[in-house]
């Protein structure tokens, strides 16, 4: 071969290289052939770094719509889009008063789709409070907190408060006169201990409220030093650690097992239709595991044929079509609605009635009766309850079912009608007669903080589920039981506080009845 | 699966479907576009484009021009529908200060019912075109505005004197040109009063008639009396390009608006301060009891006609204002809305005002009086009596000016009467300088016709006499109208401090000898079918008796 002879064969190959150039990429790209056997199938989850946090097999139990109603899904959904979207909005924000103000009516008028976008966002966020809660609850209902997931019932309370940190802290973005009082409303609520350190007469020596109201304002009123902070919280702090804790939930979801079913949860789905992948069709005889590593029982040795199918694609459909049906709910409510914007924030004209978002009025119907319990006290016994709740209840009747286990259906819709009955009465009481303060001018304020109706509303959950658990000899009946009532109480506060409170906090059926100025 | 998979299919399709719409109405449907598509420049059509006026010292972004293109900057020759028609010519280029500065409304936004203010929320909604002139207060402050009545002589003379001949005014005029068709007509005066007319137009006038380069200039101007040249100089000086709006406000210096309400620093304190008054905004503002729109020019106009149907319990009475005045006190009223923009920007008549201590009103009694007494004193000094209200006596009273010393007026003025409505005038108080107190005390004389008091060479305190038998007159003749205590009931208060310190004796037994003719004060020096003649010696006693009041609590 000649010196000739071997350039122009290398100059051959390089041709031949670039023509394959494009396939080879591709190749490289998804290095395993498209998924249409079992094997491929597994290898396209597993070698994919971002669908690598699903397993390779999914039971169809998991992708029953009843088994979740995907809400926890939606609620990832609408976080990825308030994430696309608010990178968008950061293009044009800017975090200063006043200035923050114009960039939102910018955003509005004169950026391509500005509105829209802000809209998607706004709607986003409200689905993923109201996805986060319903996701909630459907674990709790479903009784999914068990074990081995208890830690990760943890985590998503944690998800839940950042959540709604998140939602908050995003409120006072615009500027506004609806974003700056109710920031002010939210301010006072972190000052709120000093219901108790005043009643002590200890806050010149520990004002923890003060502190905490610093530490959220970064001043003693809001201004621009707040919106800094907010807007930090918002864009920076609170989604990475939304992010970080979502990791840790999805992960654990995988390593408990995947979603919680029942024992029988084979027996009741009944054989497999005939477009779908099982695998082990028949009974296995060789299981691997790493015995000494991997703690728990080995999924497949004695229980026969699972019913799992391969994650590719059922249930990637399953996934996005939730997500693709939570962007159609954001992006139709946002061609409908446009998020509210009022006039700039004015200090010296106070909104009157000033209103915390919409899923803070509870809690400000209760603060409306005493500060601290409503802001503090209230929020940490609810949160600390929920906490306990998969360490109280270690029964293992009705996992994965909904409201499964003693007391079942007609348990819950007596709480229902309990819940909701004590809610409306407390309140009717409250508005009607008045409270303590009311009738006894002198009355220290310290009685008033631990009576009042929040707490009596709460005492009232408490000896109703205590009841229920004597009655049921079921801790998981009781459970079941408050849970229910703090929904319902969730629900009557928040409509309440959202429909029926104007000015001064005070009651009225319609906003046609409010006084004029 | 094929659930999920349909599941898919739908809501990405829906998806579709939603991202398509939003697309469509944001580059198709919004009706700046479509305007702009209508509309053709002198080199076809314009550029479809967002249009805006970036005013950084004002910090206005007006985007008005977005659909009003004939108004932007450099935009000549636009023909279309009305919305893109030019803007019609005044005295500042809506390029150098954009819109919004003026007219009021949303400047950023691009739909209509948002930029005109229209949307909850936006507390500067846009003046009504009628009101447009209005807008001029967002800076300006017209200084030594005269009351109406100057004003119109002024205008008269203008028209007596064929003016219009030559010259252009707000639009109208401006014919006759001296040295035939193609010879210059006189100078626009529309804007004289801010630019400034020569101070000797008239001796140029004059000459320029005499010497009569050509026939129309020997015709057309003759001498002129004194008295007609400076009621033509305060007409001249009113006109700043504002047509209307000095009007408007000269009828405020008329009506007597500042003895209760302060504007700019100046005023009483019984109402509110009306500062501010055209900035109000109306998602503030209780419209319950306001027919039609709730604009802020009906609520004011509603309001002028009977306040406390507006504003139950408001203590303002209802004034029985004609609907002219009703429309010329609602103008000037929008006109309040004093901005905060930077000094830089404001103009000469607002650094005069509160820089320089110019006043917005004239420096003339007639004026003085009809800013700040007429509304209770009567416009001629004739005394009102509001529903519900103390008497406000009669100043220009001739009996009242024969007895008062100018000294004693100017006191009662710069004094007030504390505890009564009248409030004190004087320069720490309502803000009037002793040179203003002197010439409102002027004004009063000529109104009553009185150039002097009589002359008085007795002391301050000279009576002598019985107070008990004072007590017993004054039960029997005055207390009916003065009060038992002389708290005052339908008549005026007698207990008062002031009035009794300012007072002299003689004052005193000459304002009941004579009485006051007009008003229902009888005069006691002769008898009536109700009352008998008192003596010189009764006087005497019943002004010791009221002199006892001087130094009660």
């Amino acid at each position: 071969m000649s010196e000739q002879e071997r350039s122009s064969s290398a100059l051959r190959e390089f041709a031949r290289n670039l023509r394959q150039a494009p396939r080879r990429f591709l190749e490289t790209v998804f290095r395993h052939g498209p998924p249409r056997t079992d094997r491929t199938r597994s290898t396209f989850v597993f070698g994919n770094v971002f669908l690598h946090l699903h397993a390779a097999r999914t039971h169809r139990w998991s992708l029953r719509w009843t088994t979740t109603l995907g809400l926890g899904l939606v609620t990832a959904a609408a976080f990825v889009i308030t994430l696309v979207t608010g990178v968008l909005l950061m293009f044009y924000y800017k975090p200063y008063p006043d200035v923050a103000y114009q960039s939102i009516k910018d955003i509005h008028f004169v950026v391509p789709t500005g509105l829209f976008m802000r809209n998607v966002h706004r709607w986003a966020a409200n689905v993923m409070v109201v996805a986060v809660i319903l996701h909630m609850a459907r674990v709790f209902y479903t009784a999914a907190y068990r074990a081995p997931r208890e830690f990760n019932w943890v985590i998503g309370m944690g998800l839940l408060v950042t959540t709604l940190g998140l939602s908050f802290t995003g409120y006072l973005l615009p500027w506004d006169q609806l974003a700056y009082w109710a920031i002010t409303i939210g301010a006072n609520i972190a000052q709120s201990p000093r219901e108790i350190t005043d009643a002590l007469g200890i806050t010149d020596w520990a004002d923890i409220g003060g502190l905490q109201r610093q530490l959220l304002l970064g001043s003693d009123v809001v201004g621009e030093e707040a919106l800094i902070r907010f807007y930090l919280l918002h864009v920076m702090l609170l989604p990475l650690l939304l992010v970080a804790l979502l990791a840790v939930h999805f992960w654990r979801v995988r390593k408990d097992g995947g979603l919680a079913r029942p024992a029988d949860a084979d027996r009741r789905l009944g054989p497999p239709p005939a477009d779908a992948y099982p695998v082990f069709t028949e009974a296995p005889r060789k299981t691997y595991q790493l015995a000494a590593v991997v703690r728990g029982r080995t999924a497949a040795v004695g229980n026969g044929p699972e019913q799992t199918v391969p994650s590719m694609p059922h249930l990637f459909y399953a996934e996005l079509g939730v997500f693709m049906l939570t962007t159609l709910i954001c992006l139709a409510l946002s061609l409908w609605i446009d998020a509210p914007l009022k006039e700039l924030a004015n200090p010296n004209v106070p909104e009157n009635p000033a209103k915390a978002p919409w899923y803070f009025l509870g809690l400000q119907e209760c603060v409306s009766f005493s500060a601290f319990m409503g802001g503090v006290g209230i929020p940490l016994i609810v949160l600390a309850g929920l906490g306990l709740i998969p360490y109280l209840d270690r029964e293992e009747r009705g996992t994965g079912v909904w409201c499964g286990g003693p007391g079942g259906w007609p348990l819950v819709r007596w709480a229902t009608l309990f819940g909701l009955a004590a809610a409306i009465g407390v309140e009717a009481f409250a508005i009607r007669c008045g409270w303590l303060r009311e009738w006894f001018p002198d009355i220290p304020q310290l009685v008033i903080t631990f009576v009042n109706p929040g707490t009596l509303l709460a005492a009232l959950y408490a000896l109703f589920s205590l009841f229920v658990v004597r009655k049921q000899n079921s801790v998981r009946a009781g459970a079941l039981a408050l849970f229910t009532c703090f929904l319902c109480g969730f629900v009557v506060l928040t409509i309440i506080g959202t429909y029926f409170r104007g000015p001064n906090w005070e009651f009225f059926w319609s906003p046609a009845d409010w006084p004029k100025h | 699966m094929n659930r999920n998979k349909n599941l898919l299919l739908l809501s990405s399709l829906g998806v579709l479907a939603l991202l398509v719409a939003a697309a469509v109405q944001e580059n198709i449907l919004k009706s700046w576009r479509r305007i702009q598509g209508a509309a053709r420049g002198e080199a076809g059509p314009v550029d479809v484009r967002l249009r805006q006026i970036v005013v950084p010292g004002l910090k206005a972004a007006d985007r008005c021009v977005s659909c009003h293109v004939g108004m932007a900057p450099g935009e000549t020759g636009i023909a279309g529908p009305s919305v893109v028609a030019a803007h019609p010519p005044v005295a500042h280029d809506p390029g150098e200060y954009g819109c919004t500065a003026c007219h009021g409304g949303q400047g950023r936004a691009t739909e209509e019912a948002d930029a005109h203010g229209a949307a909850p929320f936006w507390p500067e909604p846009m003046l009504e075109a009628r009101h447009a002139y209005a807008g001029c207060g967002t800076c300006h402050t017209h200084v030594r505005v005269p009351n109406e009545m100057a004003l119109e002589r002024g205008q008269r003379v203008f028209e007596r004197l064929d003016c219009l001949a030559c010259h252009k005014l707000d639009g109208r005029g401006g014919t006759l040109r001296p040295g035939g068709a193609g010879g210059m007509e006189g100078p626009d005066l529309s804007r004289v009063g801010a630019a400034g007319a020569a101070v000797d137009w008239y001796e140029e006038h004059l000459r320029k008639a005499r010497e009569g380069a050509d026939a129309t200039w020997k015709t057309c101007f003759g001498p002129t009396e004194e008295d007609a040249r400076r009621d033509l100089d305060v007409y001249l000086a009113s006109r700043v390009g504002a047509p209307g709006l000095v009007e408007a406000k000269a009828l405020f210096h008329t009506l007597g608006c500042r003895g209760c309400h302060k504007v700019n620093g100046v005023g009483g304190d019984d109402g509110p301060d009306l500062t501010r008054a055209g900035a109000r905004d109306p998602g503030r503002t209780d419209f319950t009891h306001v027919p039609g729109a709730p604009t802020l020019a009906n609520w004011q106009a509603e309001h002028l006609r009977d306040p406390a149907k507006i504003v139950p319990g408001s203590l303002m009475p209802a004034l029985g204002l004609t609907e002219e005045q009703v429309d010329g006190l609602t103008f000037y009223l929008l006109s309040l809305r004093k901005s905060g923009f930077p000094e830089a920007y404001w103009p000469k008549d607002r650094i005069l005002a509160e820089r320089f201590g110019e006043r917005e009103f004239a420096a003339d009694g007639a004026t003085l009086y009809g800013t700040f007494c007429a509304a209770c004193h009567g416009a001629q000094g004739q005394g009102m009596r509001y529903p519900g209200m103390s008497v406000a006596p009669a100043v220009a009273n001739a009996d009242f000016l024969a007895v008062a010393a100018d000294e004693f007026i100017a006191g009662t003025v710069e004094r007030g009467r504390p505890g009564r409505r009248m409030p004190a005038w004087g320069e720490k108080e309502g803000g009037l300088r002793p040179q203003e107190v002197r010439a409102v005390v002027e004004h009063l004389r000529a109104l009553g016709g009185v150039a002097a008091a009589e002359a008085d060479t007795e002391p301050p305190h000279w009576a002598e006499g019985d107070a008990e038998a004072g007590a017993r007159l004054y039960g029997a003749y005055c207390a009916g109208c003065h009060g038992a205590a002389g708290e005052g009931a339908d008549g005026p208060a007698l207990k008062n401090r002031v009035l009794l310190s300012t007072a002299t004796d003689t004052y005193l037994a000459q304002t009941i000898a004579r009485g006051r003719r007009g008003t229902s004060m009888p005069g006691f020096g002769n008898a009536s079918t109700v009352h008998p003649a008192l003596s010189a010696e009764d006087t005497e006693a019943l002004v010791r008796f009221i002199r006892k009041w001087e130094n009660a609590p």
